[in-house]
């Protein structure tokens, strides 16, 4: 065999590899961004720094559990009852939490959702106990290959269902009157208010809204994974981390902030060192703060 | 058509306005002067909601709407054109002024509003799609007046709306104000811009550390001594404090 030829084979083998790695940092993008966004909305329109948000991602996780497992419904049925909970459960914790907490100090409010974050944590564990557990999928269990790539066909939907999740969110907060009562909102509540927009029911929607889509990503990711009640603390504070690269409050930050975040884990622990896969995006962040500290795509403002 | 009876209005222990009662009649042109720290901006946001008086009571057409929301006041009539303007910045001059008409359910007549108002300020149809925060001082001004129109108003409180505008601007800007009350609108303006917003008043009052010193007709406030000396720098003498 002339020498020329096992390189070219080998030229193949790692751009199939990256090939690979990319199609698998997509996919997890999606459910990366969905997390982002939610949070994202929340403390662009709230100012509340949502330390549920990983809890109610585990909750969508456990609901499906619940629905899939032991009860025996539909999957797809139980995707959209664990989406319409999470909402649910967001609108509770607003109401029940920082509606009473407006005029309290970012402290007081921190630690009231640290709360509810410890509180929510236990309850999971009381319920389902700290067994991991797993959830069936309805799907193929052998994947869609092509070429050299592959992925699961449970992924693939993952990742429709993200997408389309994304785009609705982009329609509702850009072409919607809502949407445009959030924006105002974001960016003026005072003179929002004076054009007549109710602003807690404003803060309820976005929460609610934020929760929803953590929920639909822990209800997605669940069958992927497995479902354990400290499986929030990760996906916190992975989304924390995609706010912060993509600027505090963007839904378009958020967006390619959950991209690149995948990007970099799945590059980073396929190229580097695996076990340091959880870490990669963190670090890939730091460099991104060191160089663009408000992040991305922090909203340009004229000050006067 | 509005009436201010004892006013009170605190931010914490600090009182902004004490005891303040006057009253703006269908179709005036009545200003509130004074110097920074007066309590005008502290009335309006009284008036428009965005603050709840401690005490004292607020009517406007004869319903109380002392404490009641942002929300319910605007549906009564009362718009408001905040100080420095408060455009919203990454929304378009297009949505800004769709916010303006967020509580009408009228598409067409909005639509007829909208239309009107392009035609009143061309630059505005001209950045239509841009964002209001890319836009000049003037331009935003003009934005936010139309913002304001937009709900169609009978009573528009203006607060400062020449703070920090170029002088032409300033004068265009008093212009607008002028023609919006000779279409029929009721119009409260608070400014610090003495001088400008007394010619253009039928009535005024004078506003001193949350408490009304001096009101009555425009033209006579211009020529009232203490006046010409503390708010319109005429006199040789030299305001004390």
């Amino acid at each position: 065999m002339r020498p020329g030829a096992l390189d070219r084979d080998q030229r193949r083998f790692s751009l199939d590899q990256l090939l690979q790695h990319g199609l698998n940092a997509i996919i997890l993008g999606g459910t990366y961004a969905l997390l982002g966004i939610g949070l994202t909305l929340i403390f662009g329109i709230m100012k509340v720094v949502n330390f549920t948000h990983g809890e109610v991602y585990a909750f969508g996780a456990y609901v499906m559990f619940a629905l899939v497992m032991p009860l025996g419904v539909n999957f797809f049925v139980a995707l959209v009852l664990a989406m319409a909970l999470g909402i649910l459960l967001g609108a509770a914790i607003e109401l029940l939490l920082l509606s009473r907490l407006r005029d309290a100090d970012i402290d007081t409010t921190m630690l009231v959702m640290i709360g509810a974050w410890i509180a929510m944590q236990n309850t999971e564990q009381l319920a389902w106990t700290g067994v991991a557990h797993s959830i069936k999928n309805p799907f193929p269990p052998e994947p869609l290959v092509w070429g050299a790539l592959s992925v699961s066909w449970n992924r693939l939907f993952v990742f429709a269902v993200a997408s389309l999740l994304i785009a609705g969110t982009y329609y509702l907060v850009n072409w919607t009157k809502f949407g445009k009562a959030l924006r105002a909102t974001f960016q003026d509540r005072d003179t929002a208010a004076l054009m007549g927009v109710r602003i807690d029911r404003v803060n309820t929607a976005t929460f609610a809204l934020g929760s929803g889509l953590a929920a639909a990503a822990g209800a997605l990711l669940g069958p992927v994974f497995v479902v354990v009640p400290t499986m929030g603390d990760l996906a916190a504070s992975k989304a924390f981390a995609i706010v912060i690269l993509g600027g505090l409050g963007s839904v378009v930050g958020a967006t390619v902030g959950g991209f690149i975040l995948a990007f970099a884990e799945e590059l980073g622990s396929g190229y580097i060192s695996s076990g340091y896969r959880d870490a990669m995006g963190f670090v890939l962040i730091i460099l991104i703060l060191l160089v663009r500290p408000t992040g991305l795509f922090a909203l340009k403002e004229r000050i006067s | 058509m509005l009436t201010i009876e004892n006013l009170d209005c605190r931010y914490g222990q600090v009182i902004a306005v004490s005891g303040l009662s006057l009253e703006i009649a269908k179709g005036e042109l009545v200003t509130l002067i004074g110097s920074n720290g007066a309590g005008k901006s502290t009335t309006l946001k009284a008036i428009s909601g965005l603050l709840k008086p401690s005490a004292g009571r607020i009517l406007f057409e004869g319903v109380d709407i002392t404490g009641a929301s942002p929300r319910e006041i605007l549906a009564r009539g009362i718009a408001h054109c905040p100080e420095g303007r408060r455009v919203f910045p990454q929304m378009s001059v297009e949505e800004n002024l769709e916010m303006g008409s967020f509580l009408r359910r009228d598409a067409a007549g909005i639509a007829a509003d909208k239309a009107r108002l392009y035609e009143r300020f061309p630059i505005l149809l001209e950045r239509r799609t841009q964002a209001a925060g890319t836009l000049s001082g003037g331009e935003q001004q003009m934005l936010a007046i139309s913002r304001a129109l937009m709900s169609r108003p009978k009573l528009v409180l203006f607060d400062e709306p020449s703070l920090g505008l170029a002088p032409n601007i300033v004068e265009r800007t008093f212009d607008i104000i002028r023609q919006i009350r000779s279409e029929g609108t009721t119009v409260a303006l608070v400014e610090q811009n003495a001088y400008a917003a007394l010619e253009l008043s039928d009535r005024a009052y004078v506003l001193e550390q949350g408490h009304m010193t001096l009101s009555g007709p425009a033209r006579g406030l211009l020529a009232d001594p203490h006046v010409q000396s503390a708010y319109l720098g005429t006199s040789d003498a030299i305001p004390v404090n």
